[in-house]
């Protein structure tokens, strides 16, 4: 289905195609808790884009400020969070391949040992005076965004430790429009957890799978730093209006 | 920065749209919290009539579903817009930025101090019924849920292009009913209580 929604009043009106299930996470994951008393039974409604849909907040920043872009110490030059000290970096563009400047993403994640400062996280691991793990940040004009933290741990799901989830980062991005607002989980390469992730494997396709890993570039080895480098591009939902699609 | 190779799109094959993940149990209060109140925005107060827009979520068999995360996003008392996409924006109220976050709380009850908004205005001249856009994100969702709540005591326009793609019997679950006991603070209270799968489903969309 293509959605139409152009005026001569309105240049600048992008396409957005509902998501393409083929490349998306399952609805419903077999054994993932919850999956089956909150996905809705009925059919999701077909509807045109109005420009309730096509706008969204811009400059979000205003109201969800940011700050800086690394999570490995409280302060710059304070001591270092517990874990393998890693950078990632990476590019945000639509599905035409142009770049979503200033675009806000949010990441959250848990510490070395695997425990968020999150009221609801009941892991026995401890917390770490020296890491957060959440905050915020901007791409800039190509689309490029950085930060540093430390490699989460993996913890357990539910009360008897049925489920280890693997080590991952928990991203949120707030795009062009309402439309294109995303949210994933990324993933470390080469973790055994990720063999039984019920999330990492509820991706179907092996070739989406792998949009939700992070690329590890070569480590870099300097006088002063061994680094442990990631890299992750997104491509977000939505489109310039192209002639052969009018 | 490097740039990244522009995705490959073919006919049958368009470049990969990364995958939608669930938000999961452990989602920052710290940005959620203080995010609920769209009435005031950087020291100016919204115009138009403030209300509380408040319910619960419900999964199926009517139990609460907590911690889940609310998004809001609407149009100002007018109805414009704050986005350049609205031929109107530039008349948009300085005092509303028009989203917000909300979250449920064990009980399933969450609640935003928001604006009434306005009939917005397509483009095309299209008078659009008064509302307000709502994306519900929680564990065991995979992919954000999206609908659109009206207001009961607002006029419908004729033919709302989004309430008439919904069955007749289900558009009744899509309106905020005034409710004296969410009244506070001197503002009225609109209840829109969500059921994401079961009896009385909310109606959700394509997304
Ligand atoms: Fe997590």
């Amino acid at each position: 289905m293509l959605i139409h929604f152009e005026t001569e009043a309105s240049p600048g009106v992008r396409q957005y195609l509902p998501y393409d299930d083929r490349t998306q996470t399952l609805r419903q994951i077999k054994d993932y808790p919850r999956s089956f008393t909150r996905v809705p039974a009925q059919p999701l409604i077909d509807r045109p884009l109005t420009l309730s849909e096509l706008t969204g907040p811009t400059e979000i920043e205003r109201r969800l400020p940011t700050g800086n872009a690394d999570f490995s110490c409280l302060v710059p030059g304070g001591p270092r969070a517990l874990g393998q000290f890693m950078t990632v970096a990476g590019r945000i563009t639509d599905e035409d391949g142009a770049p979503l400047a200033g675009a806000l993403i949010e990441i959250w994640q848990a510490n070395a040992s695997g425990k968020y400062i999150h009221e609801y996280d009941s892991h026995q691991a401890p917390l770490d005076p020296n890491f957060i793990g959440q905050g915020r940040f901007l791409t800039d004009a190509e689309g490029g965004y950085q930060f540093r933290t430390i490699k989460p741990g993996g913890y357990p799901v539910g009360s008897n430790d049925w489920w280890w989830r693997p080590p991952h980062i928990h991203f949120s991005i707030f795009g062009m429009s309402w439309m294109d607002r995303f949210i994933t989980q990324i993933f470390f390469p080469g973790e055994p957890l990720n063999e039984a992730d019920l999330l990492l494997n509820g991706i179907p396709d092996p070739e989406a799978r792998q949009r939700v890993m992070f690329e590890p570039l070569p480590t870099k080895v300097t006088k002063t730093l061994n680094i442990l480098e990631f890299r992750r591009d997104f491509v977000l939902r939505g489109k310039s209006k192209t002639p052969e699609l009018l | 920065m490097s740039r990244a190779p522009v995705q490959t799109r073919t006919e049958t094959r368009p470049a990969i749209v990364s995958p939608y993940g669930t938000i999961g149990p452990f989602f920052p209060f710290a940005f959620v919290d203080d995010a609920n109140d769209l009435t005031e925005f950087e020291g100016r107060k919204a115009m138009g009539q403030h209300i509380w827009l408040a319910g619960t979520v419900v999964e199926e068999g009517n139990v609460p579903t907590g911690n889940t995360l609310l998004e809001l996003w609407q149009p100002d008392t007018n109805g414009i817009f704050r986005h350049p996409l609205d031929p109107r924006h530039a008349d948009a109220d300085p005092g509303f930025f028009g989203f917000g976050r909300a979250r449920t709380d064990r009980q399933g009850f969450y609640r935003f101090r928001t604006v009434l908004p306005g009939q917005s205005r397509e483009p095309d001249g299209t008078i659009r019924t008064a509302h307000a856009n709502l994306t519900i994100l929680a564990i065991g969702l995979t992919r954000r849920l999206v609908t659109t709540i009206f207001f009961s005591d607002q006029p419908e326009t004729a033919d709302d292009p989004v309430l008439r793609c919904v069955p007749q019997s289900a558009r009744p679950r899509l309106f905020a009913r005034k409710d004296n006991a969410l009244a506070a603070s001197g503002l009225p209270g609109y209840r829109f209580d969500v059921v994401l799968r079961g009896a009385g489903e909310t109606p959700f969309f394509v997304d």
